[in-house]
This record gives structure tokens, sequence and C-alpha cells, in this order.
């Protein structure tokens, strides 16, 4: 493909990433403290969790539907993967269970959207609820705090200087990109979210892909609960409180239309990242956290709105 | 022909003069004239895509026509919109009824126009008092209270009545009223009717069951290819005449079609049931086009879904190339070798905002992939093969399908099929929509599957696609195959009078 | 044309920016002024508000430059991580710091520790085990003493019901130090009273709508309930609207914490007991202190208890 057609195909995500290094110019000129290599290191690791939660939230989207229960199961897999830790269980399975808690409220996601034919909306509304309810009622209400040296490194390892958090979510976002635009999987979630009937008539399973999405979202919600507890040396079953608005809005600034049937996870990473930057450039720079709503609630906004306005004319 | 003009007598109620409607690539209408007078049942006759519905579409003002008169009782009017029409008293009652299904009936009948106590609050007994006076004008006994969802779909079209001559109701259109009823219902509606007629309202009556023209109708208007053909007064004239006048169209396109030799058997349908279909058995071979033709809800596309798994059937037996099919989604026909292009390219055919290539690979996924990878190489090989061998107009395999012609897209429907390596295709509507050349293009494509020993079946509202494409022709009525005629020597008429329930 | 629309954007997004930038930053020409930051739990609580005014004075009378900072929700103890790390990056003299979570700040102290930036400890005790498990190391507490707080509220119940009540509990959030002293002060308190007995207990979150319902379904399950002990202002409110709604105005005995304006309004009104006072604007104010000591090289008490005072309509008619 030439430059030019590659950029125009690209369009959405360049312009995406445009923002992103014009907004990182801006803070850098503003606060002497932004361009550091600590600092961006900084930034990486505080946006790890919510670009992770996002990964699966771009499936989602783009199948078409919409995850609120994300970030109740950071909540739900992080105190189970806790307790697991605290009864003596090596770490990797322990990891593990917390992983298979997350997939299996996904699981429970998709069949109340593919069998029960429920509008995703409303099973994950009640996901949102009753995996919140299971995290207060495992844990009484109360943190689950204090592991192991050998896990916390997940949270403070560093190799060749990157934090293990930003490594595990490049390898998330590499594995989730193959996933999503190299095997059949995600060519049927493209197609699902683009026309679902269209791609029924075409032989696809399409609940059963449809529901696959769903696990796979409740999956990358308990890795984001894993580096969370590793983070915080404690998981709480109140944690990833509105979680999902951050995923959603980090992958709608992507690019990713709600709509479904496009998006890329790309794009969904560069809108994780102009939220961590954002976030961290107006710490720096001793801007109320009320006010940072403000911007943050605009550039959702604006990114969509000017979205929308490149599309209407001409195409 | 009757003279529009009766002289000495008052203006007729309507009065719809040269009326002109083009949409793009499609002259809808070319000059329609109609006249209706105040007390009589005017009915409208012609066959699909003759021109009725856009007619009365501009009559209700829900289109606009781009050029002609429209006058009510001599007087010109440009009728805005919807909203303006009725001001006029023009109203309307669809196929479909518009109801609020938890509403009581004397809700339904004042939604909107609620009487009222002053502050909004509604007048209860007015509302229930005077719309039980209206539903007893039209000789209906229903109970204004009830939620219409408990009425039977007679009582329920009363209220859609009683609800549409609210105020000054001078004209009132009717399309298709009678297709959901039964017999008894129907004796109810045409009371109902009488008794509006005797009040002087003008009734323009949209039916497809000719037999109703003499019970019900006063004149009978015929339209044809979005031209009037003629009026007359019923009685003059005999149903087979009437068929005759709906059939006559021009032979303006070209029909490429070559036969070939018929093969073994293919498809075999018994005893399909389910929603309206009754008992339909057929087959088709290999090396030949069957036709499905009827009239719009006759069941065409019904067949075409159940034996594709987009619905699967309730009952019957589907057989392909001799074994019967578990059909329980689409998947299950297209394992089998049965590809199918629904009736709506876009919201059934193709995601719209994937690209060609994607389009074009989605059946054969399977095929395309190892392990869950696909396999980029060959699927960009078999949409780019695709491509040349339906000459898609595309820029490249990455366009955005959306972007494409109608035309173009239509082939992207047929080349995924092709792609897939079908030799059953079920096409629903081969060329809805699509300019002329596109058209020959898919013809010319449906010629060389049958060449190479595929079968095709074909669901088609256009008369002489079916008559010019088809081998055999199965004609479709109220959910039964009625007649089956061999395309060759079969006439427009003769297909046309099986569809209307008229002995051959 | 594709790349004029992407300047547009790029253009609409940099004056986004810019326009959330109003306050210039701290310029390094101001470095000789010792900065010194308090991470506050929140801003929406005039609890933390007082707090900082009382910070800001401090930080005003000692020339240093004080920056405040909170996260959005109380309890969302990442973002505050957040916070902290981006205020190490910025190399601020000095922390004080009102946790989030007890245990959930030791990883964010221990950053601190590691940039050698001293931390002062606000209103909610770090964790001990926590603490000693990370070997963290903590320049200071400056709060009050939840758990005498919690206690003389108890022993003022008892003397007003003359040792005879069933109490509802409204618990703070589960984990929080603070709720969990003061709720161990008030059990402490009832132990010499047998008459007086706790029926239920809840956690209202700390938060209004959630005294209010949590309250009326208590209400619901425990109708003989005679009086209310809430472990913070904002959830004796909600519960004072609950009893209001069920006709029990003036039957049940609230008593309230913090003793936030709205309480002491309701104390004159008769809708609330009694409250017990902290003093968070004189917590701002040490906290600010003891920061600007540390940065100077001295060494502040390792812990310094601020005063605490039950607050009655006698009190306040008095003063």
């Amino acid at each position: 493909m030439s430059a030019a057609r590659w950029l125009a195909h690209q369009g959405r995500q360049v312009g995406t990433l445009a923002g992103l290094v014009l907004l990182s110019g801006l803070l850098s000129i503003l606060s002497p403290h932004f361009l550091s290599v600590s600092n961006l290191l900084n930034v990486l690791e505080q946006t790890a969790i919510n670009a992770v939660i996002a990964v699966g939230m771009t499936f989602v989207i783009v199948s078409g539907g919409i995850d609120l229960s994300v970030g109740s199961i950071v909540a739900f897999s992080g105190v189970l993967l806790a307790s697991a830790l605290q009864a003596g269980l090596p770490v990797p399975l322990a990891v593990a269970a917390g992983l298979a808690a997350g997939a299996l409220c996904g699981l429970l996601n998709g069949l109340l959207v593919t069998r029960g034919r429920l509008p995703p909306f409303i099973a994950t509304l009640g996901m949102m609820s009753v995996a919140r309810g299971m995290a207060l009622v495992f844990t009484e209400g109360r943190p689950v705090s204090g592991f192991e040296a050998g896990f916390r490194s997940l949270a403070t390892g560093r190799v060749l200087g990157v934090p293990t958090p930003v490594l595990a979510a490049a390898l998330v976002y590499v594995a989730a990109h193959l996933l999503l635009t190299r095997t059949r999987f995600g060519r049927y979630v493209y197609a699902i979210g683009g026309n679902e009937e269209a791609t029924r008539l075409s032989g696809v399973a399409v609940r059963f892909h449809k529901t696959m999405v769903y696990v796979l979202c409740g999956a990358t919600s308990a890795i984001a609960a894993v580096l969370l507890t590793a983070r915080l040396n404690s998981a709480q079953p109140i944690a990833g409180i509105m979680y999902e608005l951050d995923a959603i809005a980090a992958t709608v600034i992507g690019g990713t239309s709600l709509l479904g049937g496009s998006g890329s996870l790309g794009g969904t990473l560069v809108g994780a990242l102009i939220m961590g930057v954002l976030r961290n450039g107006l710490n720096l720079l001793g801007v109320s956290s009320f006010l940072q709503q403000i911007v943050i609630g605009v550039v959702i906004i604006v990114a969509v709105l000017v979205d929308s306005m490149l599309k209407r004319p001409g195409r | 022909m009757e003279p529009s003009q009766t002289g000495g007598e008052a203006p007729p109620a309507l009065r719809m003069r040269g009326i002109r409607k083009s949409f793009p690539g499609v002259l809808a209408l070319d000059g329609v004239d109609l006249e209706v007078r105040a007390g009589e049942v005017h009915v409208l006759l012609g066959e699909n895509g003759a021109g009725k519905s856009t007619l009365m579409k501009i009559l209700s003002g829900a289109l606009r026509s781009d050029s002609g008169t429209i006058e009510l009782a001599g007087r010109g009017v440009a009728i805005a919109g919807p909203a303006h029409a009725q001001a006029l008293g023009i109203r309307i009652i669809y196929q479909e009824l518009n109801l609020v299904p938890q509403l009581s009936a004397a809700e339904n009948i004042f939604l909107g126009c609620e009487p009222t106590r002053g502050f909004g609050v509604v007048d209860r007994a007015r509302l229930e008092r005077e719309a039980g006076e209206k539903l007893a004008a039209l000789g209906v006994r229903v109970d204004p209270v009830r939620p219409v969802q408990e009425l039977g779909i007679a009582q329920q079209q009363m209220v859609e009545v009683a609800k549409a001559l609210h105020g000054e109701a001078r004209v009132l259109i009717m399309d298709e009223p009678t297709s959901a009823l039964t017999e008894s219902e129907i004796e109810v509606l045409f009371a109902a009717i009488q008794s509006l007629t005797a009040r002087g309202v003008a009734i323009v009556y949209i039916s497809h069951r000719l037999e109703e023209v003499e019970r019900i109708g006063t004149r009978v208007s015929v339209l044809r290819d979005g031209r009037h053909v003629a009026t007359h007064r019923v009685g003059e004239l005999s149903l087979a005449e009437l068929v005759r006048l709906m059939a006559n169209r021009e032979l303006k396109e070209h029909f490429p079609k070559r036969r070939v030799a018929r093969g073994e058997e293919l498809l075999r349908v018994e005893g399909l049931r389910g929603g309206i279909l009754q008992d339909v058995a057929f087959s088709v071979h290999r090396g030949e086009v069957v036709a499905l033709a009827g009239l719009l809800g006759a069941g065409r596309t019904e067949v075409a879904r159940a034996i594709t798994g987009a619905d699967p059937p309730q009952a019957g037996r589907v057989s392909v190339h001799g074994r019967e099919l578990a059909l329980r989604a689409p998947r299950d026909a297209i394992r089998r070798g049965m590809g199918f292009l629904p009736e709506d390219r876009k919201t059934q055919g193709l995601v719209l905002e994937r690209s060609v290539a994607e389009n074009l690979a989605l059946p054969s996924a399977p095929r395309l992939s190892r392990f869950g990878w696909m396999k980029r190489a060959a699927e960009r090989a078999l949409a780019a093969a695709a491509v040349a061998d339906l000459r898609i107009k595309t820029p490249s395999l990455e366009q955005k399908v959306v972007l494409l012609s109608g035309g173009n897209q239509q082939k992207v429907v047929l080349g995924k099929w092709l792609a897939a390596d079908v030799d059953l295709l079920v096409i629903d509507e081969p060329t809805r929509g699509i300019d002329v050349a596109a058209k020959v293009e898919i013809y010319e494509e449906m010629n060389r599957l049958t060449a190479k020993g595929a079968g095709i079946l074909m669901v088609s509202s256009e008369l002489l696609e079916v008559l010019g494409m088809s081998d055999r022709i199965l004609v479709m009525r109220q959910g039964r195959i009625v007649a089956e005629l061999d395309a060759r020597g079969a006439t427009q008429e003769q297909v046309l009078r099986a569809a209307l329930g008229q002995a051959a | 044309m594709k790349i004029q629309r992407l300047d547009a954007k790029v253009a609409l997004v940099a004056a986004l920016a810019l326009s959330g930038c109003t306050k210039p930053a701290s310029e390094p020409g101001a470095a000789a002024k010792p900065r010194v930051a308090l991470v506050l739990k929140t801003l929406n609580n005039p609890f933390f508000i007082d707090m900082q005014k009382g910070a800001k004075e401090a930080a005003e009378k000692l020339g240093v430059e004080l920056v405040v900072q909170a996260a959005e929700r109380e309890v969302d103890v990442d973002k505050q991580m957040q916070i902290i790390e981006n205020l190490i990056q910025t190399g601020v003299g000095a922390l004080c710091i009102t946790p989030s979570g007890s245990r959930e700040v030791v990883p964010a102290i221990a950053k601190a520790n590691a940039a050698k930036i001293p931390v002062v400890i606000v209103d909610t005790r770090v964790d001990p085990k926590a603490a000693a498990e990370a070997g963290i190391k903590l320049d200071g507490f400056v709060g009050s003493d939840n758990y005498e707080g919690g206690k003389v509220a108890g022993e003022h119940l008892v003397q007003v019901t003359g040792g005879k009540a069933n109490v509802g509990l409204l618990e703070g959030i589960p984990g929080h130090e603070t709720g969990d002293s003061r709720l161990k002060g008030f059990h402490d308190a009832l132990k010499g009273a047998p008459g007086v007995k706790v029926v239920a207990s809840q956690t209202a979150n700390w938060e209004r709508d959630q005294g209010f319902s949590v309250f009326q379904n208590m209400l619901q399950a425990h109708p003989e309930i005679d009086a209310l002990f809430a472990c913070s202002d904002m959830m004796a409110l909600g519960a004072v609207e609950a009893i209001a709604a069920a006709g029990r105005t003036g039957k049940i005995r609230v008593i309230g914490f913090d003793a936030v304006d709205d309480a002491r309004k309701a104390i004159l009104a008769g809708t609330v007991l009694a409250s017990v006072a902290q003093f968070p604007s004189e917590m701002g104010r040490l906290a600010v202190e003891d920061a600007v000591a540390l940065i100077r090289g001295g060494k502040p008490p390792a812990d310094r208890k601020v005063r605490i005072e039950l607050v009655t309509k006698a009190t306040l008619e008095s003063r």
C-alpha cells in the first residue's frame, strides 16, 4: 500500500496519535517535570490498568455490545486472587483462579446476552451489581492485603528498566491485536458488530463468538485486577468503581464506534494514553481534581465530535 | 374507458392529475390521473411495483410528487406533509396496524387529541362515551375501555378506522385491509365501509384480492408501470379482463437466458410449514433456475428463509443431494453447499462498514484459516479472484462495501457464495434496485452457474424477470404453491392469474 | 484534504489542553521556596476543605508553597497513588497524606521513601502491620484520637439515656482505621452499661444518601431503636432525614462525628443530640508545620494528637 493510501486508511488512528503527541509536547513545555524518563514510565505504569481493561472493552464494543461490569469484575477477581494468595496457593495458581473468576463473570454476561437475549447494557448492568456484591460478601467488605514479594514483583519488578505492569500491558496488546486482526475470531467480531444478521446468514456461529467476546473482556478485567492488586499490595471489594467509564472513554477516544463493526486496539491504546497523560500532566501542573474532570470530559466529547465531523462530508 | 367527467354533478371528492414521481434510477409514477367521488369505494389495482403505494403516499403527505395537481372537492391543494393531509381530511390506514397495544380502544382513538377538563386532565367519561359512539356509528360492538391487545384483529382494525375518522374525514385510504382477516371479520369490515360511504366518505381501496372488487367496489382503476391504464365501473369488465389490463407490460429489458440440460436433483423440499407456509413441496435440479413468483406476502421469502436455515421451518423435510438436512442455523445449509442471497442486501447480505475482501471471505473463513489463524494470502487471492470474475468495480480490496454502487454490492453478495463454492443458490430478489447493466451481468453469472451444474432458486417480484430468467415457475398464494408453469410458453397473465387466485 | 482535517483535530485537542492549564506551573525559579504537598482523600467533604484551609494559612505564615491535590472519589486508592507518584516526580519537599486506604497507601509511601521525600500522615493512620511488612518509614502523624472520640460519644449516650437504650450503628467503610477506631471506642464505652444494647450495625460507606436508606431499613427491621451513633456526621444527617420520614423526630437520639456545620445546626435544632468535634484545620496547620520542619532538617513529634471535643446544644449555646 502506498503511504498516502495507508494514511487515508489509518486516518482516524493517526489523528488520535497526533493528538497524543501534541498533548505531550504541550505538557513538556508547561511542566519541566513531564518529559523525563521516570515520569513517562510513571505515565505508562498508571495507564496500564485502564489500558488492559480497555482491550476487552474494545472487543465488546467492536462486536456491537457494551460491558458495564468490568470495574466490578476487577474487584471480584481481585479479592478472589488475594484470598487465594493468603490461603497459601502458589502465585501462578492464585492468578489462574483470579483469571478464571473474571472469565466466568464474562461467560455469564455472554450467555445472558446471547441465550437470554438481554440487551448488553442490561445484562452487564446486572453483572456490575452482582460481581460487586459477591466481592463484598466474599470479603465482608474488608480489603484483603499483604502478599509475598514474589507476587508483588508483578507490580514492582523491572525488566531492562521497564516496569512489569507496562510489560504485561504491552504483551496483552500485542496478543489481542493479533487476535483481532489476524484470526478468524477477529474477523467474526468485526463482522458481527457490523451486521449481525448478515454474519449469521453467512454461516457464522454468532452466539458462540459473541459469548467468547464477553469471556475475553472478563479475562482482561481479571488481568487488570492482578496488576492492581500487586500494585496496591491489597485487593479491595470496592476497587474499580467507575473503571468501566474510563475503559469506554479510552476505547471511544481511540476511534472505536459505539455502533460496532469498526475500531482498533492501536486506537484504544492511544486513547488510554491520552487519558493517562492528561491526568498525569494536570497533576504535575497542580490543576484541581474538579477541573481535571471537566477537561477529561471535554476531551472525550471533542474526540468523538471531531470524528463524526470528519466522517460526515463526502463519505 | 369511462369518461372521467360526469357532467352536471358536484366536483369529485378527490382529483389527482398528471402525478409524476421519480426515485434515483426509477420512474415510479409517470403522469397518473385518478378521480374518486364522494360515497364511492374506488378500488386501486396493480401488480407489485405498479405505483399504487407511491401514489397513496403522495396523497397522504408521506412523499412529495415531482409534478401534478391534487384537488379536493374542486379546490386545488398542495399537501405539505402527513399532518397537513390529515387536516385536509385525508386519512390512511396501513396494512400494519398502528395502535398502542396496552392502551384501551378509547385511548387509542383519541391518542394525541384527548378531550380534557382543562390543565391537561383527561376527561375520561367523555373520552369513553365519544369513543363508544364512534365505534357504534361504524356498526361494530367493541368495548371502548378494553386494551386493544385483547381485541381481535378485525376489532383492532375497526379501532383504527374509528381513529382515522377523527374530525372531518373526506377521503379514506385503506391498504389491503382484509389481508389478516377471516371471512366473518371481512363481513364486519365491509358493513362498516358501507356505513362510511353512506355518510359520503370517499374510499380508496387497495387490494390484491380480485373477488373483493365485485363485493365492495363501485369503480376500479388499474395502474401499470407507473401509469394509469383504465378506470371502469365494477361489473363492466370481467376479472379476466382486469388481469389482462394489469399484466400487459412492455418487454423493456433484455434477458440473456441460456437454457442447459436439467441434471440430477439437488434440492428437495417436502411438507414445509411454519408461519404462513402450508405444506410447500418442490425440487430444484442441477442446471435449472426455479422461480418462486407471487404477490407480496404470498410466502416466497418465507420459503427462501426456511430452507436456508435463516428462519428454520416448524415442520418439513429439506434434502440436499438426497440427504436430509438438520436445519437449525444457516451454517447447516451452507455446509451442504447452499448459499443464500437475502432480500435486502444492506441489512442482511453485507457488513457495510467492512472491506470488500472481508465480505467476500466471510462464509469461507473456516477454509481460509488454520488453527484459527487467517491465511491472509489465500484470503486475498480468493477476494481478488471474485472481484475479477464478477467484474466488481472497486478501487481496492480494502474498500468499504458501503461505498460501492448497488449493483457492485449485489455482486459482492453473489461473490461471497461463488467463492464459497456452493452449488445451490437461493436468491431473493436478485436485481432489486440495481441498474440495467449490473442486472445483465448478474443474469450472465446465473447462466454461468447453471452451465457449471449449479441449481438456483430465485424469488422475484418482477414478472418479466421470472418469465425471462427461469426454467420453471412456481406460483405462490397465501402460503401455498398454487401453480407450476414451464417458463417457456408461460405468459404474464397466466402467472398473475394464479397469483391472484383466479382459475387459469 | 485528509491532512487538513487532521490538523483541525490536532488544533482542537491543543486548545483544549491549554484551556485546562490555566494555572501556571511551578517554575524552576520559584524552587527556592520549599514546596509542601497535601494529598487529601477528596475535596468534596467539608472536613477536608477545613483541613486545606488550615494548611494554607500555615503555608502562608511559613512562606512555603502548598500544593493540594485529591482524587475524585474518597475511596479511589489507585488514583491517590497516581497523584502521589506524580507529586514525587515534581520533586516536592515533603508530602502530607490523608490515606484513602490504610494499607493501600503503603506502596506509594515506599516510593516517597525511595525518593527521600519525608511523609507526614494526617487523619487516618497507616495500617501498622502493612507498614512494618513493607519496611516503610513515616516521619510523623497528625490526627484526632478517633478511639477517644468514639468513647466520649458512647459515654455521653449512656449518661443521657440513664443506661437504657437500643442503639443502631452506622459504620464507615470497613477497613478504614478512622471508622474502626471510633466504633471500637464507642463499644468500649458501653461496657459498663449493660442496659445499652447495640441491636444493629451496618455500613453506610460514609455517605449521606446511604445514611438515609440504610437507617430507614434499620428502623424497619428494628422499630425498637431509640438511639443512633453514626461514625460520621454525613451519615448521621442522612439518618436524621430517615427519622423525619418515619415521623419519629425527637424520639431517637442521634450522635454523629466530625461536628460539621450542618450537624451543628441540627444540634441547635434538636434533631441531633451531639457530635464529636475534630479540628481538621488544626490538623492541616500542624501537618504543614511538621512538613516544613522536616524539610529544614528538624525533628517534629512522631505522633501528634489533635484535640477532640463533644459538641452538644449546651456547649453551642454557651459560646
